[in-house]
């Protein structure tokens, strides 16, 4: 049994004693002490289905890794609504509203390896291996995970351009040119993304940037297939993640 | 038909950087993906239909998926995001904007709908693959399980 999982039960029961006598000074005090509590656990589970929204998780995961944080850590009387881009959850105790919580999240990158990190930790919070405070830790710790250098995603796209563009049938020239491409596509992404650019407009610019290079390469004379080498690189602005997380839903 | 399957795993590689995958499961995200364009190109190559394909191909790739997250104890997302891209109607796409543009409305709603059918028919795979009870595959998560323990003992 993990710690935080019995404190709110201990509190119950000392509550309950409370009531039955005649007067009780510390009653109020422990109630709001428990309030406390189950507001920290709602906060930690509703923290925790933000950080998995904001990074491309599907809204059933949210939904249900919110409800098996705070099943796991005893209370069993909340509410949880998850839609695309927000949380809202309501615990109640003892038929008490003991607190509600709205968080309005906007769509960040698909970070695979934070929602890997936040499943490890709900996981391990259900087979009771985590008090809340390491818990709280451990969440930080996933927040704060550092992200790849840029060099390297920069290296990504420019490789997945020009697999894509071999494998929708062009020749290993188009490849070439396909990848400086996917290079350059993915440098303005990055720099875009730093100054919180919209993501439309980064879309749209883009695709432009990669046709109109691709145009340039046909124009200059070379022998080049310039739809494949569009392709190869608008695949990356394709909403393929969007897709994926909407069926699931 | 090696260096597409090779090609293949090399673009899921580089798409699971791009979504930031744990390192530890490169490999396995990059295997998916190439095991995907291989069912894919294997059905055409049996006269199937582009959407027939699409559907068997995502069909092997979410049950593979789900099999690998089972084994590796990781979201299912995780080896179907990367891998799915290498199915995604982004020629398609393309073309239909295109044909659009240049005002060869005939092509155009013939790819359009193709590109529809296609969408679809990974829309089915993917529902179907993740129709299937969990039970079946937590059974196989609890062999590595076991020998996860034995290890750390």
């Amino acid at each position: 049994m993990p710690k935080s999982k019995e404190r709110p039960q201990g509190h119950m029961s000392v509550c309950q004693e409370q009531k039955k006598g005649k007067h009780c000074p510390q009653r109020h005090k422990s109630i709001r002490q428990e309030q406390y509590n189950s507001k920290e656990i709602l906060n930690l589970a509703v923290s925790m289905g933000e950080e998995l929204l904001k990074n491309g998780g599907e809204i059933y995961r949210v939904q249900e890794t919110v409800g098996r944080v705070m099943e796991a850590y005893g209370v069993w009387d909340y509410h949880v609504f998850v839609v695309t881009n927000g949380i809202f959850a309501t615990v109640h105790e003892q038929g008490d509203d003991a607190g509600s919580m709205v968080r309005d999240v906007p769509l960040g990158d698909i970070n695979l390896e934070k929602i890997a990190g936040i499943n490890q930790l709900s996981r391990e919070i259900c087979q009771g291996s985590c008090s809340l405070k390491e818990a709280y830790r451990r969440l930080e710790q996933c927040k704060s995970a550092s992200p790849l250098r840029d060099a390297f995603l920069v290296l990504a796209c420019g490789v997945e351009s020009a697999g894509f563009c071999f494998l929708l049938g062009g020749t290993p020239f188009d490849s070439i040119f396909s990848f400086l491409l996917g290079l350059l596509l993915q440098a303005f992404l990055v720099a875009g993304t730093r100054r919180n650019v919209s993501k439309f407009l980064l879309n749209i610019l883009g695709s432009a940037w990669v046709t109109a290079g691709s145009l340039m390469l046909y124009g200059m004379g070379l022998d080049v297939q310039s739809d494949r080498i569009i392709i190869g690189g608008i695949i990356v602005l394709m909403p393929g993640v969007a897709l994926v997380t909407g069926i699931r839903d | 038909m090696i260096v597409q399957l090779v090609v293949a795993v090399i673009s899921t590689l580089a798409f699971a950087v791009l979504f930031h995958v744990p390192k530890q499961e490169y490999l396995y995200c990059a295997v998916n993906g190439g095991l995907g364009w291989m069912v894919y190109k294997l059905s055409l190559g049996c006269g199937f239909g582009v959407p027939v394909s699409s559907l068997w191909a995502t069909l092997t790739l979410t049950l593979v998926a789900r099999i690998l997250s089972a084994l590796r104890k990781m979201p299912s997302t995780v080896f179907l995001l990367a891998g799915i891209f290498t199915l995604v109607p982004g020629s398609g796409v393309y073309y239909t904007a295109y044909y659009l543009i240049m005002n060869e409305l005939s092509k155009c709603t013939a790819k359009g709908i193709e590109t529809f059918k296609v969408a679809g028919a990974i829309v089915l795979g993917i529902i179907f693959g993740l129709a299937l009870p969990q039970s079946w595959f937590n059974r196989l998560g609890r062999l590595t399980d076991k020998k996860g323990a034995s290890r750390k003992v």
